[in-house]
């Protein structure tokens, strides 16, 4: 073989020695295990931790919230959605709860053009005006129209039943000689339906109401009732000794969404509250404040309200008429 | 194409014959070099792992499921809880323009005979959602006439064929045996081929680590038997996620019980996420 051809045979043999070499080098252990490619990256983008837990994560330390959620509209709305991604927690500290539910809520329920037809939506300007959805929507039991209970009372024999059990302390026309208990009449039959089956379940209770409310039969309930939702009532409006009653106004504004611009109520679900006595107003909001009178919603608009506020807002709905001057038609639903 | 010299074309034959010949014997030489050790393990053919009996992962068996994803668009509601999560598990760069997931809104107006589309990332509904990282539909079309509307969201197609495996130079994606195609970080020379192979737009780079990205279908929670992060957080339902070898997996009941269509099926790339409810415009 000449000479130059065999210096390039090996010349061409070294470059294939070092081709060779270079990609035993470089080529990592597990390239070609399964594939073309570094088999063990597989296990490794899959050793990535979760960071979304999944709500059975929360129900080992908020059973109860989570039984509520899950028993209500909202079930298939995961906790992460609003509370945010539970990785890290509780070690690392608390999930935040929204501060803003105005601009959380419409995410999904603000009324848009390619939502579908099934999905709650509102139109944003109309509804609640300006207030935070939680005021009157619990967001883990979102449903209000559920709690409106239907009422089909004989109001005569309410009227027999409310003679011999509750005319001492709430009046021989329903209107309360004493600043102490709440005006009934012309209150909201399904109001007064709901709250008087909780005091007899025991769901709410009162030294006085729970004892009184366990010895009525639901039909006792049902014409109390009615009977108390077809009388009109005449109470004066009152005047507080220890609240400003412009100030509440302002405060008021909170409550108008439920309770009414001036405290009648326009879902027979919700209380009026017009011309009740301020101490029995103010009594009220403390027991919802301090957790006595059980109510979620209650308990979310009270928790900021000082005393003062308190007796303000006592003053303003105590001067309010309890009959609107175009009397309308309240009771049954 | 015949050589006119040799109609029977025996010549070339023979010449081909030799050159046959010569390749075998190179190949010879080249596994006598394997004494160097490079080539022995070269795989031969598919059922190789499943045949050496070796797991990438030692508590899932990623030969027993073939995962595949379901869209209903008609539940959708576009309120971009999935792109959140999506960022949030995968640590996806903050900025609207990097995601793994996203969903389109189509809008026909009154007398338009094309849709109207935009995305979380469009200015207008960065300016609604006041931030980057948060993310809402603006709703701009509250007061137009809107003759048809729905939101449709996309994510990557982890396809049969993909044709981002094929451009990737180095090996750095691949698919897995139980259909997922991933993107080994630490072999990704950040070429963007594959970005622009992807006919749907499905991948994005990662500037701040100089590689591609993409949706995994959240590979490290359906190994450990959980749902993709937008699975879990959807409200509606509008996105289904399952196994195509549990025939009573929610997956396998969606193809199943719907009437099911794939994007762009002509690419040839056939993908795997099951659509219910889109229109021609939707690609």
């Amino acid at each position: 073989m000449p000479k130059h051809i065999s210096r390039l045979l090996l010349l061409l043999a070294g470059f294939f020695a070092a081709a060779l070499a270079a990609k035993w080098y470089f080529t990592a252990d597990t390239f070609y295990q399964y594939g073309h490619y570094r088999g063990k990256s597989v296990a490794e983008i899959a050793a990535q931790e979760p960071v979304y837990q999944t709500p059975s994560y929360c129900e080992a330390c908020h059973g109860e919230r989570h039984a509520q959620w899950s028993a209500n509209n909202h079930k298939s709305v995961s906790c992460e959605i609003c509370h945010g991604a539970a990785q890290g927690h509780p070690e690392k500290g608390k999930l935040p709860i929204p501060a803003d539910t105005r601009k959380l809520c419409t995410l999904c329920h603000e009324r848009m053009p390619g939502r579908p037809r099934t999905q709650p939506q509102i139109e944003l300007a109309q509804h609640s005006s300006g207030q935070q959805c939680i005021v009157c929507h619990n967001p883990h039991a979102p449903k209000l129209a559920g709690v409106v209970a239907r009422v089909a009372g004989d109001a005569a024999a309410g009227a027999t039943t409310h003679a011999a059990r509750c005319a001492t302390c709430h009046g021989k026309d329903g209107i309360s000689p004493n600043d102490t208990w709440p005006n009934l009449a012309g209150q909201h039959a399904a109001y007064l339906m709901g709250i008087l089956a909780a005091y007899k379940s025991g769901a709410q209770t009162d030294v006085m109401m729970s004892p009184i409310a366990q010895t009525l039969s639901d039909a006792e309930i049902q014409n109390l009732a009615t009977y108390y939702g077809s009388l009109r009532c005449e109470a004066a409006p009152r005047k507080s000794r220890l609240g400003d009653a412009a100030a509440g106004k302002s405060l008021a504004q909170n409550c108008a969404a439920c309770h009414g611009d001036a405290g009648i109520s326009s879902n027979p679900a919700w209380p009026s509250i017009a011309g009740q006595a301020p101490d029995y107003l103010v009594n009220a909001l403390k027991a919802f404040r301090a957790g006595l009178r059980k109510d979620p919603m209650m308990a979310g608009v009270t928790r900021g309200l000082s005393d003062t506020d308190i007796a303000n807002l006592a003053a303003y709905y105590a001067a309010q008429k309890c009959r609107p001057p175009a009397a309308q038609g309240k009771g049954t639903p | 194409m015949t050589n006119p010299s040799d109609p029977s074309g025996k010549a070339r034959r023979a010449f081909l014959g030799r050159l046959g010949g010569a390749a075998a014997a190179c190949t010879g030489a080249l596994v006598g070099a394997g004494s160097l050790g490079t080539v022995q393990g070269a795989p031969q053919g598919k059922e190789h792992p499943a045949a050496a009996g070796s797991l990438p992962m030692k508590d899932y068996d990623w030969t027993k499921h073939r995962w595949a994803f379901g869209v209903d668009a008609t539940k959708c509601i576009g309120c971009l809880r999935c792109v959140e999560a999506c960022k949030r598990e995968n640590d996806v760069p903050g900025t609207a323009h990097h995601f793994r997931t996203w969903v389109e809104r189509y809008v026909y107006l009154e007398g338009e005979e094309r849709a109207r589309i935009d995305s979380h990332q469009d200015p207008v509904n960065i300016a609604a959602s006041g931030s980057e990282r948060e993310y809402r539909f603006a709703n701009r079309y509250q007061d137009a006439k809107v003759e048809k509307a729905f939101f449709v969201p996309k994510l990557c197609n982890q396809c049969t064929h993909p044709a981002c495996v094929q451009v990737c130079p180095v090996g750095a994606t691949y698919q897995t045996e139980d259909g997922v195609v991933l993107i080994d970080h630490n072999y990704c020379i950040g070429c963007r081929y594959c970005v622009q192979a992807c006919p749907y737009g499905a991948r994005l780079f990662n500037e701040d680590r100089g590689v591609s990205d993409k949706c995994t279908w959240c590979y490290h929670r359906i190994t450990k038997g959980q749902q993709p992060a937008c699975v879990e957080v959807c409200p509606v339902g509008a996105r289904v996620f399952g196994d195509l070898k549990d025939r009573q997996s929610p997956i396998s009941l969606f193809i199943r019980n719907n009437r099911v269509q794939v994007l762009k099926p002509e690419t040839g790339n056939a993908p795997n996420v099951y659509y219910v409810g889109i229109d021609k415009e939707v690609s």
